[in-house]
């Protein structure tokens, strides 16, 4: 019996007809051609008489089938066209909940460094870029880090594979911001209020260390520039990014690049410098900092007699870690792309 | 470098009303930082972390001085009690025979020989004091160079006599793969240039500053002991000792650098020590072989400028009384640098650093920056950055971060390899970000059918003989999403960017489902603009309609659009809305910027479209 083909031929162009179909008016032309008093489909059932007894009922059946799907079909199109679900129980219709447009996420390091830049940005800070494969010369030489000195164990450097240059020595994965201090300096552009935020390589992995990280490093070179600065201006930072109360605290130090150097402590969030159980007695380490050593000052071409510097440099994944809130307990999450981590940002 | 040193050890030196906790707190604010306070055995034993300038303080003498200087400030007493070193009674009878083939290998050469050597066990107070600070017992002399090692920061090594044979040692550098067996038991090929001595047949007797031979150790039935105070070349002991991988105690002191007018007073405390211990006696001259003479140090103090690096001014007097209290002897405008900070002091900014610190920094108060404000033209590529991550993330785009490095398979071959690579994974630079983001999505199976992914980084292409080109990329990796859709997307950026006329780029389909794209941003923020043109507004309206066209094989879609497009030119807009099978729609706009546009225009319009793509065998459905 060819009936049950005819019937598929039906809705495969009524599909064809729907999926063409832009504008309302178009569809409702459609519903006459097909559900109307003379519409395909009655014109279908009074075929029904037409044959054997024994098939009318199956045939009945199959018709009334293909009617319930022509209706669906067009009421999913319409729904489309006109943005209007086609439901009948209305209470249960204004009930829902609204269905939200899929939005992915920007990754929590992308949030915490545009948080940073718009901090420091009513400072006077502009943000830079300098090359993430770098010069042991930049890295560690022109920061007052002799070939041999000791001082360049706490980096845990990777090497590349490639001849060395004559003048700027091996080629590496650079292990801090710093490495664009004195590329800064050599622009000859002055006064510097610089922020570099790069991503950087150490050979380190576990809890707290990723061989991929961020770095976010201050610059500051200027007539007059003390150690009360970069107090202030660490400050400013702690309080606009950790909170309105919240103070730091420089302890010595030593970096090759910086004289003096320091280690910078921010007060404790919960006890606020009196101690308690979650921080080193009051204080939670943030990072290193200091003023800019003559030598690095030299490197870039400037004269330590007229000017000094601050400079600060720390992991951005660190510092956002210790923002309270964040929860987030093992640094390797960071780059793990699981996306049922990425989805909570 | 993190050493421990107790309480009560530093009692030695120091008589103070300050309790460890006290201790604990003012030096980590002045000096060096506490990272915790231990108790053994009813002391308090703390574990320091001595910045890598401050080989002088991985002692207790060390941190006595600082604490001397450090607790005062802090409302302490604190008294210095002076020992007084005894110079022990030489005798001209037992001789040693030193070559030094190269000066520079070992400044200062010092040594004595002690006869009468009982070896036994040290008294408990020494040999409860290095467990404390981690070192085993190991019998009276090894124990006496050990805990003046920790004691005076000195290393020293103590020989049996009789074993260095010919009473002879030459001081050289290695030849390659000569082989030592240090006092671990331990058999060591040797790079060259590393500090060792030979005796008078030929034998390594000593891996300098590093650990001795096992042939010239001393045992039970030692006689003669030769204790040997030296200071090296910090360089090669470094070098060494790294090559080796063989990081000792002795090692790290002799790299950051020794005292090198305390060499003598501590070979004489030792000496006097072992003869007290074990029943010996001095048996040889002092030999003191100095290869390097050392001149006093002398650093210019600039008040004003100390002043200017702190910000707050402090008095002479107390910039003086600072400096004095740390051992710098004042000589006129400048201050002597005591033997200890030898290496360690030589500028203004320096003597700035001690006496600031002493001052506290925690006293100093913020200031903001006041002056000029730097003229600089903004790096806009960090706006487009912002606007591709928020344009992308309201797609339903995750954004991604990938470690730099990742596995040969994932780079081509101009790829950047690393050295010294954490493991096989990580041992290339990468050179495209699609690879490691199409691990991500392999990685996240049952997450979702749709996956949309994206990061921006650099990637790194080698270049003879410069920095790699590294610039920075986009890419894109999607599953459960078509082609067409996806090009959508990468096109609909390039508008929100304001990139008029798009650069070509490949969709390319990794199979699974999975499609990857990726788009040198650099060259993409060069097309892009912030400006935006306005066109004036007509008061005529367009029409607008569908018409789906046959396309026969062999022809593209923007053959199909260049012919129409050029069939009028009241076209305002055409724009591609759908496909199926062959059926190509596209939805266009009519309209007339002189008069209102009617249907009958439209429909001439439409004839000259439906002529010329008749050419190409393209026919309306």
């Amino acid at each position: 019996m060819n009936d049950s083909l005819n019937l598929e031929n039906i809705k495969k162009e009524l599909e064809e007809k729907l999926r063409k179909v832009s504008s309302e008016q178009d569809l409702l032309n459609i519903q006459i051609e097909y559900f109307g008093k003379k519409g395909i489909l009655r014109q279908l059932f009074s075929k029904v008489l037409e044959v054997p007894v024994e098939q009318r009922k199956d045939l009945g059946e199959k018709i009334n089938n293909l009617k319930k799907e022509a209706e669906r079909v067009t009421s999913e199109r319409r729904a489309k066209i006109t943005g209007v679900e086609a439901v009948e129980n209305t209470d249960l219709y204004d009930s829902l909940p609204g269905r939200k447009p899929e939005i992915g996420h920007i990754h929590i390091i992308s949030q915490a460094i545009n948080e940073i830049v718009d901090i420091f940005k009513p400072l006077g800070f502009t943000r830079v870029r300098y090359p993430e494969v770098e010069w042991e010369y930049y890295a560690f030489e022109a920061l007052n880090m002799p070939l041999t000195h000791p001082a360049r164990d706490e980096w845990e450097t990777f090497f590349i594979n490639a001849a060395p240059d004559k003048k700027y020595g091996r080629m590496v994965v650079t292990p801090h911001t710093s490495s664009g201090q004195v590329r800064e300096m050599l622009k000859g552009n002055l006064p510097i209020r610089m922020l570099n935020i790069s991503r950087c390589g150490r050979r380190q992995i576990d809890i707290s260390h990723v061989p991929s990280f961020y770095q976010f490093e201050g610059l500051v070179v200027d007539k007059e520039i003390s150690t009360t600065h970069l107090k202030g201006v660490l400050d400013y930072f702690a309080s606009n990014f950790f909170g309105e109360d919240r103070k730091t605290r420089l302890r010595p130090y030593h970096f090759r690049f910086t004289e003096p150097s320091f280690e910078v402590d921010i007060d404790c969030g919960i006890c606020h410098g009196k101690g308690c159980k979650l921080c080193k007695e009051g204080w939670l380490e943030l990072g290193g900092a200091g003023m800019v050593h003559p030598n690095v000052l030299k490197a870039g071409g400037i004269d330590s007699k007229e000017y000094t510097g601050f400079a600060f440099g720390w992991g951005v994944e660190r510092t956002y870690m210790m923002k309270s809130g964040t929860k987030i307990d093992d640094i390797r999450y960071l780059f793990g792309n699981d996306l049922r981590f990425l989805e909570q940002f | 470098m993190n050493v421990l040193i107790p309480y009560s050890w530093i009692k030695d030196y120091i008589k103070t009303n300050a309790k460890a906790e006290n201790v604990a707190k003012a030096l980590s604010l002045h000096a060096f930082s506490v990272e915790k306070i231990n108790k053994i055995k009813g002391d308090d034993v703390f574990e320091v972390e001595v910045t890598p300038n401050r080989g002088d303080a991985l002692s207790v003498l060390g941190v006595a001085r600082e604490l001397k200087a450090v607790l005062p400030r802090s409302g302490f007493k604190c008294e210095w009690m002076q020992k007084d070193v005894k110079i022990p009674q030489f005798e001209d009878k037992d001789k040693l025979d030193v070559i030094i083939k190269d000066k520079s290998l070992v400044p200062r050469f010092c040594a004595v020989v002690l006869e009468n050597v009982k070896v036994g066990k040290s008294p408990k107070v020494i040999e409860e004091r290095l467990e404390k600070v981690g070192i085993r017992a190991l019998g009276n002399v090894i124990d006496v160079t050990n805990y003046m090692m920790m004691d005076k920061g000195q290393p020293m090594h103590a020989f049996d006599y009789d074993k260095i044979l010919g009473h002879k040692m030459i001081v050289r550098e290695s030849k390659h793969d000569e082989v030592i067996t240090t006092l671990d038991g331990v058999e060591r090929k040797l790079p060259s240039g590393v500090i060792v001595i030979e005796d008078g047949e030929g034998r390594l007797i000593d891996l300098c500053g590093i650990m001795g031979a096992k042939n010239s150790e001393v045992d039970e039935n030692t006689n003669k002991v030769l204790l040997f105070v030296q200071v090296y070349d910090p360089v090669r002991i470094r070098r060494a000792s790294m090559s080796l991988g063989h990081r000792t105690d002795a090692a790290l002191r002799f790299e950051k650098g020794i005292d090198y007018e305390g060499v003598l007073s501590s070979l004489f405390e030792a000496s006097e020590m072992i003869c007290g211990l074990s029943g010996s006696n001095v048996s040889s001259n002092l030999i003191d072989i100095v290869n390097e003479e050392r001149k006093l140090k002398s650093v210019a103090v600039d008040y004003e400028k100390i002043n200017r690096i702190a910000g707050v001014e402090i008095s002479k007097e107390v910039v003086n009384q600072t400096l004095s209290d740390l051992g710098f002897e004042s000589k006129g405008e400048s201050v002597v640098v005591p033997s200890w900070r030898y290496d360690d002091v030589s500028i203004t900014e320096d003597l700035a650093e001690e006496v600031i610190r002493l001052y506290g920094y925690y006293n100093l108060p913020g200031k903001l920056l006041t002056g000029e404000v730097p003229l600089v033209h903004k790096d806009l590529s960090f706006h487009w950055e912002d606007v591709a991550r928020l344009f992308l993330k309201h797609d339903g785009f995750f954004e991604c971060y990938s470690y730099s490095a990742t596995s040969k398979k994932n780079v081509s071959k101009d790829a950047l390899e690393i050295i010294n690579p954490l493991n096989e994974d990580l041992l290339f630079l990468k050179t495209s970000l699609l690879p490691q983001l199409l691990e991500v999505i392999d990685g996240n199976k049952g997450y979702s059918d749709k996956i949309k992914l994206f990061e921006l980084a650099s990637v790194y292409h080698s270049k003879e003989g410069d920095l790699p080109n590294q610039p920075l990329m986009l890419g894109l990796v999607t599953k459960g999403i078509n082609k067409v859709d996806l090009k959508g997307i990468v096109e609909a950026l390039f508008d929100e960017m304001g990139v008029s006329s798009y650069p070509s780029f490949n969709v390319i389909n990794h199979g699974g489902g999975r499609l990857g794209v990726e788009i040198n941003f650099e060259e993409l923020i060069k097309l892009s603009s912030k400006v935006k043109t306005y066109t004036p507004l007509t008061s005529f309206n367009s029409i607008k309609e569908d018409l789906t066209f046959e396309v026969p094989e062999g022809i593209t879609y923007q053959q199909v659009e260049r012919i129409i497009l050029c069939s009028s030119e009241r076209i305002s807009k055409l724009e591609f809305k759908d496909i199926y099978k062959n059926a190509l729609t596209f939805s266009i706009e009519y309209l007339d910027k002189e008069k209102q546009i009617s249907s009958e225009d439209t429909q001439e319009i439409r004839k000259n479209i439906f002529k010329s793509l008749e050419n190409i065998g393209v026919r309306l459905r």
